[in-house]
């Protein structure tokens, strides 16, 4: 059967104002993704990878070219659109998690799902499987400043999953982790691409992401420079 | 629904600096109720003093009369028409004569204004009927603030010297048959009240009067050339000066007002400063900008909502207690010329709790909305990199 593309890229340039000149962070890169991929954007720090990370969230803009997420080109969204199509469609994963301090845990999880005004025990279901899901029903009434980073990011990836969006987009994730919270934040991450067949894109340049990732672009100076599909031996 | 429970959250959630923010708006809250409460008991205290003290439901004035004009004291009189004096008999109306004239305590001048009214009257407050029980020649009624400035005390006499209608000068000694208490000065300083039908008869001015007094506040028939002065006029003068007090009270809890407001709107610029994660986060997840100004907004509406809740903790003994033993007025007040007693009891309407508490919300959510407004306009991917400025 045929995968279909979800995520097209066309001729994508992005500029910065910088000073009285631009800054060329992305320049005429053309993509697509398809669903279910594991894929990352590898690159030293300014290569572009997180520029197109948040151009595919719909947190940006392209300066020049067509980008299509889910069949709606980001260039022709209004600001409303764009705020359904993350909602509905999009799940964030940060490399600081982002979660709200002042709420529980429950209540970061459940916050995506009130914007959907999904009623309450649906909600509640969701978000205890999401909770469960990612191993932390025991801290439900935990405040985030009360976890340890790895519980931190592992709520962080319930709260963009417990939605079941199309496509999750990690910028570093593993970055302010420890290796073995890395390695158990990103078994969690391949076990919900796999049984949920969620896409996955990643922004990073750490090796231990890379061993996990099915596809690598890596980006250099806002081009790409290779895009290479892995095969991982099967134990 | 979301933007009211996350701006509670996040209120709660930041502690000391918005305990501090809710107890000084909470303070304002009181402050603008007690003051006006106590304005509004002042001018009902006010108005009802006057009325039952000096103008009744309305007065009917000669053509001539002008009380700020004691010049024209000496022509303002007349007969009474049949129809006012049926009036008068049958208690509608109460007439009042006056002149001015000259009184001699211990040696000294003093220009008062002598006022004839019907011992019998029963629409005024004055105790007339003094008039009538005494056995003195000439019994004359003054109030406390006028006994107080001529050392006068009940059974003293005085020396009173006027001009009658002629312009011949008569004088007399009268006798201090009351001293009454009210608190409306304008009937007690520098005036010396007494019988009428004596008063008539030493000015030579019989069935005459200056002005009357109306029992009711509907215009009484047939009183041409006289004319009727009703409440509204005759309060005119005391409205202005609550007007001026609530205006002098309102520059002194607006600014208390202001400084509470200043207060949410710095610490709502520093919270937007400090939170733009948070609101980078709020968009990825799926907010529009304006849903996210509307969650800043509403927590400037849940200061003053929570302000409200910890005023009416403190604030409904305080103010009922005030309400309730009043507020005694400093000595001296009863000579600044106007209707003020010896206490004042606020009076807390509903109209001014509600009015005061629509004013604090919202004042509180307009300049929460202020520094808010510019999410509108900023890039989520700064605010996610805490690049706003």
């Amino acid at each position: 059967m045929e995968n279909p593309a979800i995520i097209h890229i066309d001729k994508l340039t992005k500029r910065f104002p910088v000073g009285n000149g631009e800054f060329t962070a992305l320049n005429n890169v053309s993509l697509q993704f398809e669903k279910g991929e594991f894929t990352g954007l590898v690159g030293p720090s300014g290569s572009g990878k997180t520029t197109l990370l948040n151009i595919i969230g719909s947190l940006d803009t392209p300066t020049e070219g067509v980008v299509t997420v889910l069949g709606q080109s980001i260039a022709g969204l209004s600001h409303k659109q764009s705020a359904q199509l993350r909602n509905k469609h999009l799940g964030f994963i940060f490399q600081t998690y982002n979660l709200f301090p002042v709420y529980t845990v429950y209540e970061n999880v459940e916050f995506a799902l009130l914007l959907q005004h999904i009623p309450a025990a649906e909600r509640r279901k969701a978000v205890l499987d999401a909770l469960e899901w990612v191993g932390l029903t025991d801290k439900i009434n935990s405040k985030p400043p009360q976890l340890s980073g790895g519980e931190g990011q592992r709520v962080a990836i319930a709260r963009a999953m417990v939605k079941r969006p199309a496509i999750m987009l990690a910028d570093e994730p593993t970055a302010n982790l420890d290796s073995k919270n890395s390695h158990h934040i990103l078994q969690t991450m391949k076990r919900l691409n796999e049984e949920l067949h969620t896409t996955f894109l990643f922004a990073t340049h750490d090796e231990k992401v890379m061993a996990y990732l099915d596809r690598i672009i890596s980006l250099e100076d806002g081009k790409v420079v290779k895009d290479e599909q892995i095969v991982h031996a099967k134990n | 629904m979301i933007a009211l429970k996350l701006a509670f959250k996040n209120i709660i959630g930041a502690g000391y600096r918005t305990l501090l923010n809710i107890a000084v708006l909470s303070f304002a809250f009181v402050v603008i109720i007690w003051h006006n409460g106590v304005i509004d008991g002042w001018n009902q205290q006010a108005r009802r003093d006057t009325i039952e003290w000096e103008i009744g439901q309305g007065q009917i004035w000669h053509p001539l009369y002008d009380p700020l004009d004691f010049l024209s004291f000496q022509d303002a009189h007349g007969p009474l028409s049949p129809s006012l004096s049926t009036q008068v008999k049958s208690g509608q109306l109460t007439p009042v004569l006056l002149t001015s004239a000259s009184v001699f305590p211990q040696g000294r001048m003093q220009g008062v204004v002598l006022k004839g009214i019907d011992p019998g009257q029963t629409i005024l407050k004055i105790p007339s009927q003094l008039l009538n029980t005494s056995d003195y020649d000439l019994p004359i009624l003054v109030g406390k603030r006028m006994a107080a400035s001529l050392n006068l005390k009940e059974a003293d006499q005085l020396l009173m010297r006027w001009r009658d209608k002629n312009g011949t000068f008569d004088a007399i000694e009268a006798t201090v048959a009351g001293i009454f208490d009210c608190n409306v000065p304008t009937i007690d300083n520098g005036q010396v009240w007494l019988p009428l039908e004596r008063l008539r008869t030493m000015l030579d001015l019989p069935n005459e009067a200056t002005f009357l007094v109306s029992r009711e506040a509907n215009v009484p028939a047939d009183i041409a050339p006289w004319e009727f002065k009703d409440l509204n006029f005759l309060l005119a003068d005391l409205d202005m000066i609550i007007q001026s007090k609530k205006g002098g009270g309102a520059i002194m809890y607006g600014l208390l007002f202001i400084i509470a407001l200043l207060a949410i709107f710095d610490t709502q610029v520093l919270s937007i400063f400090r939170r733009q994660k948070e609101i980078g986060t709020y968009i990825a997840l799926g907010m529009t900008r304006w849903q996210v100004v509307g969650i800043f907004t509403v927590e400037g509406t849940v200061y003053s909502i929570l302000a409200i809740l910890l005023g009416a903790v403190y604030g409904i003994p305080l103010l009922w207690y005030t309400a309730k033993v009043g507020w005694a007025m400093p000595a001296g007040t009863d000579n600044m010329g106007l209707s003020i007693a010896d206490k004042i009891y606020p009076v807390y309407g509903t109209g001014l709790i509600l009015f005061t508490v629509l004013l604090v919300i919202i004042a509180a959510t307009f300049v929460s909305f202020l520094p808010a407004r510019k999410i509108a306009n900023l890039s989520p991917t700064d605010a996610l990199k805490g690049k706003i400025q």
